[in-house]
């Protein structure tokens, strides 16, 4: 009896099932791996480690970045400025129900292998992951929050991938003025409607085969198209490199419009600042090449060939989208380096 | 007493035998075909041209058939589940039906809706991509493509311009009335389905039909955007009419049958039930039947 109660408690390995909100128009598939499942400690492990500099494995001025030094939450989690990596950063939200890989090529096959991805790049956090799992044992707090989230007091890279994968799949946004709209609780104004219908029609901006609507309401098919941004393809990341296919060339992922207005710079290599910009270019800008995607419909006219008044409508619908709760959240309020 | 024992064993001899008699039903499977020009579909290749004298060339084919059924021989129509099938060019597999507990019987008659009809075209049906991403705006009439064939084709100054025939439901100009274009596809068919028997039918979608007979859909007059042109729509709808046709293709396991039997036996079928052979893939045809030939003697071997 005596020896008993002198044995040091072993924590239960519990955790507590993740709650995933689940608009009852998003998709009912998401793309959480058997061998990852969310859990509230996971999540909360995954957060701390998204926004905590010491993922980089080394401590001092030599650059230490975690994932938030560049993800952050006011611009839909992308940095808000043109930043110097090989492509611009697309927003991570609702990528829970992603189901065609990650970047704009497609070619990362889950939030996990982005993980390894971001924090190795030499242009992102640039670190030695056996350096970032040392580093953190060696702290005070980390073993307990891994013990609880995966069972064991050793930290190990794959849990450090698995838990910030938790956390980014836990980013829901899904209560813009728009997702009010489609609940029937607030009705949009006469521009914004007009904007939306401009959205939704083929005679109109064309919008909606890429970037969905009310029928589709992750906004965006998670697919890749080439939109007529150029006519000659250089860039040895675009799609093709993926499915090694001619027919990919210049083709990008068509990113989620959730959350547009704060999400600048555009485009895979953010060559437009503005939304003004964006409309332009699909107003007047398309390219006509040989492998511009299908739908592009108004390539021969270069366009949709929009008046200045449907330009300001469409941007009017597009601002709707933005989902202040989210944006705003002190949740996590994402400290920058 | 004894006669109540004797009747009440006689009862539950009858029960017993009629409840362990085993439920008459069959499997079928279903492989859908394309074929362009009496050819199978070769996409993203500019190799084709239409009534119209168009060049074109596809890249992919999306779309719904539903609410299959088989006419039987009292011609009553036994419907088959599932209720709706998502086809697509981008998923091989989705090339490959099968329908499960069929009664078995002669049935002479398929019949499906090509698209989708009131009862399921209803924005909200499909959350889950891919079907979701088939959504057709709440504005032109809501619910969902019934087909999106995109493409590009050689336009009159030689451009290689984007065809999207994309159907579904056609509205007028202010969006205040809408149409529905879907149809119902009604094909005879010789199908005598029983339990040992694989049966496979083969839906072909003839892509040619698409634009001729009786109306001539040039590309160049509706343009790429039909979704809103409902002029286009109509068209094409009449058009639909004849560009399915089915076969029948019995794989029979307890039958000893030569290789050049089975393909005159397979002929015999196709003519029967194809009343179109000229637009069919006859190569792909004979290859598969030439493919079943082989395994059938392969196991005749194995048992000998």
């Amino acid at each position: 009896m005596a020896v008993t109660s002198c044995k040091p408690e072993v924590p239960q390995y519990t955790p507590t099932p993740y709650d995933l909100p689940q608009p009852s128009y998003f998709p009912t598939k998401n793309n959480i791996p058997d061998n990852n499942p969310m859990t509230e400690e996971g999540v909360a492990l995954g957060k701390k480690l998204f926004s905590d500099p010491r993922l980089s494995g080394r401590d001092g001025t030599d650059g230490i970045r975690s994932c938030a030094s560049c993800h952050h939450r006011e611009h839909n989690f992308e940095y808000g400025a043109p930043i110097h990596t090989h492509h611009a950063m697309l927003p991570l939200v609702n990528l829970a129900w992603n189901r065609t890989g990650l970047g704009w090529n497609g070619g990362v096959a889950s939030l996990e292998d982005m993980v390894m991805a971001a924090v190795t790049s030499p242009v992102e956090i640039n670190a030695d992951t056996n350096e970032v799992v040392k580093y953190l044992q060696k702290t005070s707090d980390y073993p307990t929050m891994f013990e609880k989230a995966f069972g064991s007091r050793d930290i190990t890279f794959i849990n450090i991938e698995r838990a910030i994968a938790q956390y980014v799949r836990s980013l829901v946004s899904a209560d813009s003025k728009f997702d009010r709209y489609l609940k029937g609780e607030e009705q949009l104004t006469e521009d914004e409607l007009a904007g939306y219908e401009l959205f939704c029609t083929e005679d109109g901006a064309d919008c909606f085969h890429c970037h969905g609507g009310g029928g589709l309401a992750l906004m965006t098919t998670n697919l890749f198209y080439n939109n007529g941004l150029d006519d000659e393809f250089n860039d040895p990341e675009d799609r093709s490199a993926v499915t090694g296919s001619h027919w990919d060339r210049g083709a990008y992922k068509a990113p989620t419009l959730r959350n547009i207005a704060v999400s600048s710079p555009y485009m895979h290599d953010g060559r437009f600042t503005t939304l003004d910009e964006v409309i332009d270019f699909y107003s007047e800008g398309v390219k006509d090449s040989e492998t511009i995607n299908p739908l592009m419909h108004h390539v021969m006219d270069g366009g949709v060939q929009l008046t200045p008044e449907e330009k300001a409508w469409l941007k009017a619908f597009l601002n709707t989208l933005t989902d202040e709760k989210f944006l705003n959240s002190p949740d996590d309020s994402t400290p920058k380096q | 007493m004894k006669k109540v024992q004797f009747l009440t064993l006689v009862l539950a001899a009858i029960i017993a035998v009629s409840c362990t008699k085993p439920a008459s039903h069959g499997d079928m499977s279903v492989s859908i075909n394309y074929s362009v020009n009496g050819k199978p579909l070769i996409t993203d290749s500019l190799c084709y041209r239409n009534e119209a004298e168009n060049e074109f060339m596809i890249t992919e084919i999306q779309w719904f058939i539903s609410k299959m059924e088989l006419q039987d021989e009292r011609s009553e129509w036994v419907a088959l589940e599932p209720k709706i099938f998502y086809i697509d060019t981008n998923i091989p597999e989705s090339h490959a039906i099968n329908i499960t507990s069929i009664p078995v019987g002669t049935y002479k008659a398929l019949r499906f809706v090509f698209g989708l009809d009131e009862e399921y075209n209803r924005t909200g049906l499909f959350t889950d991509p891919p079907e979701s991403e088939m959504f057709w705006p709440d504005l032109l009439g809501g619910g969902y493509h019934y087909m999106k064939l995109n493409g590009k084709y050689l336009d009159t100054e030689g451009h290689l311009a984007p065809l999207a025939i994309h159907l579904g439901i056609g509205q007028n100009a202010d969006h205040s009335e809408f149409y529905q274009n879907y149809f119902i596809a009604e094909l005879p068919i010789d199908l005598a389905l029983t339990e040992n028997t694989e049966n496979q039918l083969d839906l072909t979608m003839i892509i040619d039909n698409w634009f001729r007979d009786p109306n001539l859909y040039d590309f160049n007059e509706f343009g790429s955007a039909i979704m809103q042109n409902q002029v286009a729509q109509q068209t094409l709808k009449e058009n639909g009419q004849d560009v399915f046709t089915w076969s029948v293709f019995e794989e029979q396991n307890n039958k000893d049958m030569k290789k050049e039997e089975l393909v005159e036996e397979f002929n015999r079928i196709m003519q029967k039930a194809a009343p179109k052979p000229r637009f069919w893939s006859w190569e792909n045809v004979k290859e598969r039947v030439s493919s079943a030939a082989s395994r059938h003697s392969e196991e005749r071997s194995n048992t000998k």
